[in-house]
This record gives C-alpha cells, structure tokens and sequence, in this order.
C-alpha cells in the first residue's frame, strides 16, 4: 500500500510540475501595478530590463582594446542592472500625478537623495534625478523625465562613475536620457550639476542638491 | 522489493515519459520555441513558415563561428492579419518559455501593429536569446544561443582583417 502511494505521489508530482513553473516577475523595483497601469493606458511602450548576468555578457562584446569600448565595459561590468521605461501617451493626461508620486515613493528611502528636481510650467515638462549615495559614492541613479505625453523612467543600480555615464547611450532607451541635451547628458540637469554651474537662472524651478556626500 | 512495489513505480514512470508531454503537446503546450510558435498559431489563427533546412543552417553557423552561435531557430508568419494585444502577446511568450527566460526588451505600439519581445536566459557560458518580432503583417520568431567569447573572438578576427586591408589600401 505504502508503494502505491509513493507512485500516486510521483504521479501527482509529474501533473504539479508545470503549473509551478511560472515565470518569474519584473525585478524592477517600482510598484509593479503602476507599471502595468501606466503600460495599459499608453500608446507606445518600450521596456528595457537589463539585468547582471546580460550586462555581464553585453560586456563580453566590447573590445577592451578601444579606449571609448574599455571604459562602458569597466562601467557595465560594475553595474547591478539597467531598466527603462518609456511610455507614450496618445493624449494629455493620461497619466496622473498620484501615479508619478507612487512612482516617487519606491525610492523615498534615506539612501535615496534628491540631486535635480527641474520644471517647467510653460511646456509641462519636469525631469527629477535621485541618487542611491552608498558611503559617499553613487551606488545607482533613477531619473523621471515627464512631459505632458510621455513618461520615461531610467533606473541604473550599481556603483557608478558620473564622468562615465555618457558611454552608455549607445543601451537601448538611454540615448535621449544619456544624449547631450538629455538628464544625465553633459548639458543636461545633472550634467551641469557634475561639470558646470548652473548661472543662466533661464529654468524656472529647477533645483540642483549634491546629495549627502 | 516486490512486484506490489515495482507495477505501480513503472506505471508512474511510464505515465511521466509519455502520458504528460502527449497530453501537453496536443494542448498546444510543451515548452520552448515550438511551444511558442504552436500556441501562436492556434490563439491568431496563422500559420507559421518554418525555414527549411534551418537544422543544417544552424550547424553551419555553429561550425562557421567555433560554437559562437549554435541552436538557431526561425519561424516566420507572413500576412499576419489578426489584431494583437501585447500584453497577451507577452504573457503568452513567457509561460510557454517557462521559467529561466526573462524580458530585457518589450516595444509595443498600441495602432502601429509593432511589437518586439526579447528575452534571455542564462546557460552557463552562452546565453539564450529568444526574439518575437511584429512589424506590420510579417512576425518572425527566433531563437539563438550564443557564446560571446567565442562570437567575439570571430567578430574581431574579421575586424581585424577588415582594418588589415583598409591599412593596406
């Protein structure tokens, strides 16, 4: 009797194996439901999730032999992961602002600090960088770029090197975040804040902090 | 050990080797490219245009860069008329691939009738990439696995070569 049971138990096994194998969820750490939300309402959605083990092997790719090539391996081999968000909305206001602060609210912890909060109330437009600071060094990066139909969030984990950061534009989705006039560009928000001073006061609203270093 | 004990074993046996994946591939299921493309096929109502002798391509190329791409896996639809959701499209991808393969890139536009879906997964020193890929009537579905530092090793022998004849022109 003992042996059926054990084949009953087997049999069982094989019937429960494939409805266990589900698959695994985002591991972005935003509110996964805002997401799916915000992904629902848009147009347009491109979703990039880069975790270790692809950064790891985009960086096999790269020639160490090239100088520019060398210095996005050293960055990318560091990093943690990379995932971007982009969604395009057919209309305004498609999004609201109790999503953009739930969106906020995953990274309101102490190792969180705000470095750029940028508005614009002419065209609608605002950019927000916050830097995860882990003792005294930037350990990842999220960016918010809103504008009145487009929504574009840039999450990069892992110990990073502000004057490396443009290397990696060439990543899928980061090129207009990383691009010369984007956020983290050299002209951009935070790239003034890292190279240049700020001191043409044209950007209404815009903060600057450096963080808890 | 009695044979109470080894009937009911070889039964079960029997029942998981042949009983199970009978059952799931007549419900459009197994896993993998071929469960991908099948349950494509039955949810748009589309038929899917195997490459022929995709089999020898793919050893091909696997001989060509010394283990670099190895795998490969085609399937295209062409007159792809049916309308797609891409959240659908995307659950759909991701239990039949089951578990081990993640997402790293997700593009779908809502009118335009574009989606992309590309995931990876992990095996040892390669990496299995898996690419659905609409773009108005023609999807394509393809799997690859891929050694970078033997892919890398052929792609720089012919950039070298390439920059060898530039220098030399």
């Amino acid at each position: 009797m003992k042996h059926r049971i054990v084949a009953f138990i087997l049999g069982a096994a094989a019937l429960v194996a494939p409805a266990l194998a589900q698959p695994s969820p985002s591991p972005l750490p935003l509110p996964s439901p805002v997401e799916k939300e915000l992904a629902a309402r848009a147009a347009n959605v491109t979703e990039v999730t880069l975790g270790k083990g692809m950064l790891d092997f985009a960086a096999k790719f790269m020639d160490s032999n090239d100088k520019d090539q060398a210095a996005a391996k050293q960055l990318i081999e560091g990093l943690d992961g990379i995932y971007v968000r982009s969604y395009e909305f057919d209309k305004e206001g498609q999004y609201s602002m109790g999503e953009i602060d739930k969106l906020r609210q995953a990274f309101a912890t102490p190792e969180w600090s705000p470095m750029v909060h940028e508005h614009e109330s002419k065209s609608g437009e605002s950019t927000e960088v916050m830097m995860k600071m882990v003792n005294g060094e930037p350990h990842g990066i999220f960016v918010l770029a809103a504008e009145p139909k487009e929504l574009t969030i840039v999450l990069i984990l892992g110990p990073i090197r502000m004057d490396q950061l443009s290397e990696l534009k060439g990543i899928g989705g980061l090129g207009g975040v990383m691009g010369p006039a984007g956020p983290l560009g050299p002209t951009g928000p935070l790239g003034g804040v890292q190279h240049a001073p700020h001191g043409d006061g044209k950007d209404k609203g815009k903060t600057a902090k450096g963080g808890d270093q | 050990m009695n044979r109470h004990f080894w009937i009911p074993l070889g039964c079960a046996a029997l029942y998981i080797a042949v009983i199970v994946p009978w059952v799931a591939l007549a419900a459009g299921g197994g896993g993998g490219f071929d469960g991908v493309v099948n349950s494509i096929e039955s949810r748009y109502h589309q038929h899917a245009m195997r490459i022929p002798l995709m089999g020898l391509a793919s050893v091909v190329a696997g001989v060509a860069t010394r283990g670099g791409v190895d795998g490969v896996h085609v399937a295209e639809f062409e007159h792809f008329s049916a309308p797609v959701d891409g959240e659908e499209l995307d659950r759909l991808v991701e239990e039949k691939l089951g578990q081990g393969w993640e997402r790293m890139i997700r593009e779908t536009s809502r009118h335009g009738g574009e989606q992309t879906l590309i995931f990876s997964h992990p095996e040892g020193n390669r990496m299995g990439l898996f690419v659905v890929d609409l773009d108005g009537q023609e999807m394509d579905v393809v799997q690859v696995s891929v050694d970078a530092n033997r892919l890398n090793e052929t792609i720089l022998k012919y950039k070298h070569r390439d920059g060898d004849e530039n220098a030399s022109d």
